[in-house]
């Protein structure tokens, strides 16, 4: 009796999961669309550049809390992805502060 | 505790050892990642004007990029990771028969991808972009390359799952560990498309001079 109970609400909780997967392709395809009407709209390109940052991080963390189960697994894997996000994002800042291309005479390079 | 923990072995984590490993090393790919797309978009900065062809012409990247085809491919690959979902959900029903069909879409999908990009690199080839003549086909092509050496080892891996299922060992919650894993893993690549096709694509198209301010040229293909 318990294990038929378990057994339901588990295959409840997958079919809720299914119709998640569905609305967030449906959300992925509309916003990889918007982001490329957007860049040929005559909007300050700052504006725009910003957008698409958002974009870009929001269908990130939604394919990685939905599809890759982030949302529904343990916390630390959460934590784990996110040091590496965060090492990742300090590489890409440490690389651009260290190589300033305005400080970097580029002549001796051509 | 997730569906399958319970029937694996204990982890002092209440995590399967083999999703924890692949955390870990999507963790570790997600550096060596940001450090390709950080040397990319570094050197763009740095060389804003594209390249010498081989008749010593300056070409712009803005007339070799295909912003349709890429579109085309980031949304196949989108759709991909939307089936590998179905494939584990599947797996974790224990609907084999509906694993097999999603999992044959998604190797289908990733093959179109790598397509694409085959297309693409031989289209920028025969345009005069190469790995060896200038920086932007250096870090163009080992950013790209390396993620789509990412797509194929994940196809690579879904058709043996595929296969595997045939041989009726591919069932019960360790299977279903199994297939998920394969699943973070093909997300993943997916990620990292999602910030390519924005950082390396669409920002060359930015401002009426172009986002790197190298000046957008006439459209000449």
């Amino acid at each position: 009796m318990s294990d038929l109970t378990h057994d339901r609400a588990f295959l409840a909780e997958e079919t809720r999961r299914y119709h998640h997967f569905i609305t967030l392709a449906l959300w992925l395809a509309v916003i990889t669309g918007a982001e490329i009407v957007l860049i040929f709209l005559p909007v300050p390109m700052a504006v725009v550049l910003s957008v698409l940052i958002l974009l870009s991080v929001g269908k990130f963390f939604a394919v990685t809390l939905w599809f890759m189960h982030l949302i529904y697994d343990k916390r630390l894997l959460f934590w784990i992805f996110l040091s590496a996000l965060v090492l990742a994002l300090a590489t890409f800042t440490a690389l651009i502060a260290l190589l300033n291309p305005a400080a970097v005479d580029t002549k001796w390079f051509s | 505790m997730s569906e399958a923990a319970a029937h694996d072995a204990p982890t002092s984590t209440g995590i399967e050892h083999k999703k924890l490993i692949m955390w870990l090393f999507l963790a570790s790919d997600c550096m060596f990642f940001g450090t390709l797309i950080s040397t990319h978009l570094l050197y763009r900065k740095l060389y804003p004007t594209g390249f010498t062809d081989a008749e010593g012409h300056q070409r712009f990247i803005q007339n070799l990029f295909n912003i349709e085809l890429t579109s085309f491919s980031t949304f196949i690959l989108l759709m991909s990771s939307f089936l590998m979902a179905l494939a584990v959900s599947a797996m974790h029903k224990g609907q084999i028969k509906s694993f097999r069909r999603n999992v044959l879409g998604v190797i289908f999908f990733g093959l179109i991808f790598l397509g694409c990009q085959v297309f693409e690199f031989t289209h920028f080839y025969h345009q005069g972009l190469t790995i060896q003549n200038s920086v932007l086909g250096s870090t163009f092509y080992v950013l790209t390359g390396t993620h789509g050496t990412h797509v194929a080892i994940g196809v690579l891996w879904l058709i043996l799952l595929y296969f595997y299922s045939f041989s009726g060992k591919l069932q019960g919650h360790v299977a279903a560990l199994d297939v998920e894993v394969a699943g973070l893993y093909w997300h993943f690549v997916d990620i990292v498309w999602i910030i390519i096709f924005t950082a390396v694509y669409l920002v060359e198209y930015l401002g009426p001079n172009g986002f790197w301010g190298s000046g957008l040229p006439p459209v000449i293909k």
